[in-house]
């Protein structure tokens, strides 16, 4: 490119993690997700917001990444010059209730000369050999499960319907998807014949212990905060289902370890990255600042 | 006396004798008394008066009578001729009634004692005035005459003429009234000295503007203002009177009302508190100035009379702007009230920060737990006594519904948080979750071993007691366990525990000590942000506790363990005999607030304890018997576990011994020289100390009984392993034989405990009760077959318009039965509108954030709708893309338009609710086992079975399930009506295939009107429940809507059951599929269903039925009318 690069800009398919994401695995998940990838099976990640699953998979396109590097540098992941390496490619698309097909497939886009087609971030991923991870997959359009299916089973396959055109997955292509099941019951579900096509990842809150660790490292604070607001989010979580939606997530407890670091006052910062991003109602904001306050001196 | 006048008086007085003899008689005597009194003619005009009198009329004789009997009497008050003009009087009433006059001249004597001659005329005039020519009103008269002597000794005769004006008024409504009046009068007037006046002008006031007030009012003085302080009666009849001139003030509440409220409330405040009712009066509103009064005393509980002045300011400014608005303010019925109110106290309720508290302990525990008031708990009369204490039995935390301890609101909240952690702690580090095998941390664990020692209480003891004991099932050639004659896994592992000892009491309080001590301590570990509120608490329950030195010795070192456990550390006192005691008892309780320790070590911890204070004598001691305890923490801790270990086998010996029947408090084995130096010592009775406030009340037995059931739900597999596992329920007789033991229950029993008191018994009943309706295994019920019958008969055919028939679904025939099911349309009668009203004002809160919610909802009506081949305004995207598609020559989309859509939201729901007779069940009650499938087969027998569980259920108080889906339609109804969707409300019952009921609440085409909330009232369970016909059915009537989305509601209590509802061999799945059938029609409809069910074993069925509808089964019951609104706004939206 001729201009100066005034910012850091990567090409979609050419974005590639170059420090290892940290992530604390508190089950087996890495092996499964690994021997997953080997395979080919495509992973379904579920659980509750904040409970690292972005992050799981920024780890394991590391991981994968790294292995590739180190077990087959022949590879086509590219190691960078100064020998480090990096991880697989990974496309990350957040999902919302207006996106459609054509945002993950492509579209034809106007131009002086007429019109040019655009592939979306899916079809360069598929064409790439990255990982494709669809966050939050049950907020898309129906439609776009339609195109999952074929990339999801044996075939691994995009149809690109305009084009006519049908497109293998590359070697290294592999799709991830996650949702939050939040209520058992929510209408907003995936369909068991799109479900059933991967292999599902249970995500829930670490344990305090952990939890804690994970809040030292990411804030990178001092164990006792850390340890309470991990207490905290515990007892927050128990409101769940009663009051709250959703508990509060590591996320928020990270946020708030790192106001404490920055010297915001314990209480006061835990009212601001956790009670009251969590809930608007104001009793049980009230109730959860007593136990914030009664956790914290 | 002159011959002409003894002539005149003889012609008189046999002209006297043709009447009755008294008359004759009484003239004779009259006439000696007055002889010489008087002069000879006025002597003469008495006796032709009395003549004139006397023969008037038929029984005039009577008044001529009393006139000779009352006039030598008169005579000697009144001037001669007074004394003729008073006859003259008496004779003027006589023309009137004869009785009149009788009366007159009968009360003459008393009354002219202490009325001015001149008044004589007044007072027959007054008296005269209520005589209207009837009976009644002569007998009324009458009543004043001879009213009067009394009268008068309280009343000036002023007064007394009001009084008999006052009694004229009353006369013209009632006779009675007066009457009463008069006789009341009589009573109250002495009581009220020299505020009888005032009263009569009141009475006066009210007699004119509302006289049937009169006597209520006169029943209220009688206890109120006689009752009031005699400084403020006057002034406060003064307020009476003015509030009475006004409309629709009833005089007798506002004196009732407003001599409690002056009575409430220190004397140097009463005065003002008249004259603050005053100043409302005077701005015109009397309603406002007797709610004052009534609310007064309410709002003196939460603030100060000061506070409440300020409160009454506020009040009279709302006044000056609007005078109803300061009614409902004076009412404390207004939210401003309520604010300032909230802004003055520094006093916190219990309701208003209820929500709070719950969700606080809930976070705190990590499981379901309800906050109530103590005094419920109480109410339920299981074991629990103090209203003012906080406690709990392991789900639900009771608290005090109000705190006012302290001068801030701040501190009085941190009040209340205190003692909810605390008790909070209690369930969050296991109090309850004592096991009697689980090994403790910090002791060799005496449990078993005593345990075992107990039964056989001479035999030698282990001789390897280092040996930690294996968590062994003792034996069943155990005596103890043969002894108490049952088996050992019905009882609870705190009774077992308890059991130990020889006295329950005090292994009771000593264990409340340590395990309370291991609690705090975990608590203030864990909240280190509440350790300051904590330590104060502790601090000021330390500042109350009694003397040690002035308790007998064994109490004095128990007081001793409080102190320290509350966190006393210097300044200790101790009897100075049982120093070595005394320090071994601060180790354990310092060891119980080590980091590690176990609900079992307080429990081992308390073995020990007792074992040592057994052996002390409750004497009481003298002052200098005590002595400060050394502060050697450090020696304490280095004591360490190599003493005890000693100790051990002295220990068991000390407490096997202490087992021995005939063993009270150290009688025998204790050294024959200790006896001796305690002489002078009397043994006093072991009475447990003093409760701590904030610790309240902590029943372990109880509590691990009531929440014994949860647990083992909770925990699961867990306890299945332990003494839990095998737990059967307790039967009655066992419970009693627990409670017998059980320090938690303080009763008398009767002399032997064979006979139990009634008291007992009730809490016994109770407590089963109570227990029952916690145990899972009883409230889910496998259900049973319900009896099969297969039905016989044809198709029907509907005879009336509001007859429908629908096929039913036979899975196992794959195919449907025609026209099988026939539903009959009712609408539902109409009740009393008072439960919706109820519902509205109890559940006001959660409406008002339902509303809020819902109201959200409403802009996302006009969003913006994308993709339309017609709108306002092209859409870019759509657009460019049907161009490009132009240029690369495919078919473009022609849906490129977008537009703002007011009618997108278009909603029909219909809800379904189950009016089967199940949801007769009190959700506080337990569901009998099989109770449900026990119906007989017989049409007629089946009715009769329903009907009497139908009448069980009505019988009880409790909230039934029923109501709480009327609850939640209540709020349904208001949510829905924010929202504007198209709803109708059905219930559904029925018995058999050809009798489905389907109750018209609301249809959904209908309006929502005054009748509706009628109709509420009175859903109510009738008989089963065959769902699909009823599906079906409503599922007609939304298909009949063309709204966009249309919704199935169905709110059941259990599976789908009704007579014939199965087939031969496969009763349930008959019904399941057959519902799932009619929710698969609704579906091909275009109508989403869902199902919302109480039956918490409704998971298995619900899978097959709903498989893939959406269903929820709710936990709890009272969840559902707060679920059921969000699932909608969930499902809708």
């Amino acid at each position: 490119m001729a201009t100066e690069q005034l910012y850091n800009q990567t090409i979609i398919e050419e974005y590639v993690l170059t420090e290892e994401p940290y992530y604390l695995p508190l089950a087996d998940e890495i092996e499964i997700f690994e021997a997953a990838y080997h395979q080919r099976v495509p992973v379904l990640l579920k659980g509750p917001t904040g409970t690292g699953k972005t992050r799981f998979v920024e780890h394991m396109s590391w991981r994968l990444g790294e292995e590739l590097t180190v077990a087959k540098p022949s590879a086509k992941v590219d190691t960078s010059a100064n020998g480090r390496a990096e991880s697989m490619p990974l496309v990350t698309v957040a999902c919302h209730e207006d996106l459609t097909a054509s945002d993950l497939i492509g579209r034809y886009l106007l131009d002086r000369d007429g019109t040019r087609w655009q592939d979306g971030p899916l079809t360069r991923a598929v064409k790439s050999g990255g990982i494709c991870y669809l966050d939050e997959v049950v907020e898309a359009r129906k439609d776009t499960t339609v195109i999952i299916h074929p990339l999801t089973d044996h075939r691994r396959t995009l149809t690109i319907d305009k084009l006519g055109l049908v497109i293998d997955a590359a070697e290294g292509f592999l799709l991830v998807v996650s949702y939050n099941p939040g209520y058992q019951n929510a209408v907003k579900d995936l369909k068991h014949s799109t479900r059933q096509r991967f292999v599902a990842l249970e995500f829930d809150f670490p344990d305090e212990e952990h939890e804690a660790t994970i809040i030292a490292h990411e804030a990178d604070c001092d164990e006792e905060s850390a340890g309470l607001l991990a207490a905290l989010g515990g007892k927050i979580r128990n409101l769940r289902e009663h009051g709250l939606e959703e508990g509060a997530s590591t996320r928020v407890l990270i946020y708030a370890a790192k106001l404490i670091n920055e010297g915001i006052s314990p209480r006061r910062a835990c009212q601001v990255a956790v009670t009251w991003g969590i809930t608007d109602d104001a009793q049980v904001q009230r109730s959860i600042d007593e136990v914030v306050s009664s956790i914290f001196p | 006396m002159t011959q002409y006048n003894e002539q005149t008086m003889m012609n008189i007085r046999t002209e006297l004798g043709s009447f009755p003899s008294p008359v004759q008689s009484n003239f004779d005597r009259a006439r000696d008394a007055l002889t010489g009194r008087l002069a000879d003619d006025k002597l003469d005009d008495w006796a032709q008066l009395g003549l004139l009198i006397s023969k008037r009329t038929v029984r005039s004789w009577e008044a001529g009578a009393e006139l000779f009997n009352a006039s030598p009497m008169v005579q000697r008050q009144l001037p001669a001729g007074q004394f003729i003009s008073w006859v003259k009087i008496g004779d003027q009433l006589c023309t009137a009634s004869p009785s009149l006059a009788v009366a007159y001249f009968r009360a003459s004597p008393g009354a002219i004692q202490r009325l001015r001659p001149r008044y004589i005329s007044d007072w027959a005039q007054s008296c005269r005035a209520l005589y209207r020519g009837t009976w009644k009103s002569s007998a009324l008269a009458c009543k004043l005459f001879e009213a009067t002597p009394k009268l008068l000794e309280s009343l000036s005769f002023d007064e007394l003429r009001r009084f008999a004006e006052f009694l004229e008024e009353v006369s013209h409504r009632s006779y009675d009234m007066a009457g009463d009046a008069l006789e009341t009068g009589g009573e109250l007037f002495p009581k009220l000295g020299r505020d009888a006046g005032a009263f009569i002008g009141l009475s006066n006031t009210v007699a004119k503007n509302s006289w049937r007030h009169v006597q209520p009012m006169f029943d209220a003085a009688q206890h109120s203002l006689v009752e009031m302080p005699r400084e403020q009666r006057s002034s406060f009849i003064s307020l009476v009177n003015r509030l009475s001139t006004k409309e629709g003030v009833d005089p007798s509440r506002v004196m009732r009302d407003g001599a409690r409220a002056i009575g409430g409330v220190g004397h140097e405040w009463r005065d003002t508190l008249i004259d603050l009712t005053h100043r409302i009066a005077a701005e015109g509103s009397a309603e406002a100035s007797s709610a004052f009064l009534t609310t007064g005393p309410r709002v003196l509980e939460r603030v100060t009379f000061p506070q409440l002045i300020e409160w009454h300011s506020r009040g009279m400014q709302v006044m000056v702007e609007k005078e109803s608005a300061a009614e409902a303010y004076f009412k404390n019925e207004s939210v401003l009230s309520h604010e300032v109110l909230d802004a003055l106290s520094s006093s916190v309720e219990l309701d208003r920060v209820r929500e709070i508290i719950r969700m606080y302990c809930r976070m705190l525990a990590g499981q379901e737990i309800e906050v109530q008031a103590a005094q419920q708990l109480v109410d339920k009369n299981i074991g629990w006594f103090q209203g003012e204490l906080p406690t709990t039995e392991g789900t639900t935390i009771y608290l005090p519904k109000v705190i006012n301890r302290h001068p801030s609101k701040d501190r009085n909240f941190a009040f209340y948080k205190v003692i909810s952690t605390h008790q909070t702690g209690h369930i969050e580090f296991g109090s309850f979750r004592f096991s009697f095998e689980r090994p403790s941390t910090m002791f060799t664990d005496l449990r078993s071993q005593l345990n075992s020692a107990n039964g056989s209480a001479l035999e030698a003891v282990p001789s390897e007691i280092e040996e930690k004991p294996q968590a062994e099932t003792t034996s069943s050639t155990n005596g103890a366990v043969e002894k108490e004659g049952q088996d050992e896994h019905a009882s609870i592992p705190m009774s077992r525990f308890f059991d130990l000892f020889p006295d329950r009491k005090l292994g009771n309080d000593v264990f409340t000590i340590f395990e309370s001590t291991r609690v705090d301590s975990k608590v203030m570990d864990a909240y280190r942000g509440l350790a300051v509120s904590f330590k104060s608490v502790q601090d000021d329950a330390l500042s109350s506790r009694p003397d040690i030195t002035e308790l007998p010795a064994r109490e004095a070192l128990v007081e001793f363990m409080i102190r320290i456990s509350l966190g006393q550390s210097t300044d200790l006192v101790a009897p100075k005999r049982h120093m070595e005691v005394a320090r071994k008892l601060r180790r354990l309780v310092r060891l119980m607030q080590r980091e590690d320790a176990l609900v079992e070590d307080a429990a081992e911890a308390t073995i020990r304890a007792c074992a040592w204070l057994t052996e002390v004598r409750n004497e009481e001691l003298n002052e200098d018997e005590f002595e400060d305890l050394d502060d050697d923490e450090e020696e304490d801790e280095q004591e360490g576990d190599g003493e005890e270990e000693q100790d051990l086998q002295g220990l068991i010996q000390a407490f096997i011994e202490s087992m021995q029947p005939g063993e009270g408090t150290g009688e025998d084995q204790e050294s024959a020289e200790d006896s001796e130096d305690m002489e002078d010592g009397e043994d006093q009775d072991y009475s447990s100390p003093q409760e701590i406030d904030y610790r309240g009340e902590f029943k372990p037995e109880l509590s691990q009984l009531l929440s014994q059931a949860q647990m083992q739900m909770m925990e699961g597999g867990e306890f299945a392993d332990d003494d839990m596992g095998e737990m059967t329920p307790l039967t009655q007789e066992q419970l009693q034989e627990m409670m017998k033991n059980s320090a938690d229950i303080d009763i008398q029993e009767g002399q032997d405990g064979e006979e139990m008191s009634p008291e007992l018994a009730e809490m016994l009943e109770n407590l089963l009760k109570e227990m029952q309706r916690r145990d899972p295994q009883a409230q889910s019920q496998p259900s049973g077959p319900m009896q099969h019958v297969d039905e016989e008969g044809g198709p029907l055919t509907p005879t009336s318009p509001d007859q429908h028939v629908y096929d039913e679904w036979d899975f196992r025939a794959n195919e449907y039965r025609p026209r099988w099911c026939m539903v009959h349309e009712k609408e539902m009668s109409s009740g009393d509108v008072s439960f919706y009203r109820d519902t509205l004002v109890e559940r006001a809160s959660l409406l008002t954030m339902i509303k809020k919610q819902f109201e959200l909802v409403m802009p996302e009506m006009y969003r913006k709708q994308k993709r339309l081949e017609d709108g306002e305004e092209l859409d870019f995207d759509p657009m460019l893309e049907a161009v490009i598609d132009l240029r690369v020559g495919s078919t473009p989309d022609e849906k490129i338009y977008w537009r703002r859509n007011k009618t997108e939201r278009s909603v029909a729901v219909a809800f379904l609710l189950d009016m089967s007779a199940s949801t007769a069940e009190a959700i506080e009650e337990a569901k009998r086992p099989n109770d449900d499938w026990g119906a007989p087969d017989d049409p007629v027998e089946y009715m009769v079975w329903l009907r009497s569980r139908r009448t069980e259920g009505l019988r009880k108080s409790y909230k039934r399930i029923v109501d709480v889906e009327k609850e939640g339609v209540v709020l349904l109804i208001n949510a829905l009506e924010t929202l504007g969707d198209d709803y109708g409300i059905y219930g559904f019952s029925g018995y058999g295939r050809e009798n489905v009921e389907f109750y018209v609440i609301k249809d959904l085409d209908e309006k929502f009107t005054d009748e509706i909330p009628r109709r509420i009232d009175r859903i109510a369970p009738l008989h089963a429940t065959r769902m699909g016909p009823s599906i079906r059915h409503a599922t007609q009537k939304l298909a009949n809507q063309d709204s966009r989305s249309r919704f199935l509601f169905l709110i059941s209590d259990g599976r789908p059951q009704d007579r014939g509802y199965s087939r031969e061999g496969v009763e349930k799945e008959y019904a399941v599929h057959d519902t799932r059938m009619a929710l698969m029609e609704a579906r091909r409809e275009g109508i989403v269903p869902f199902c919302l069910t109480v039956d918490k074993q409704g998971h298995d069925y619900l899978k097959v039925m709903m498989d893939d509808f959406n269903y929820e089964v709710l936990p709890d019951v009272s969840l559902l009318p707060q679920r059921l609104l969000m699932l909608y706004k969930r499902l809708t939206t």
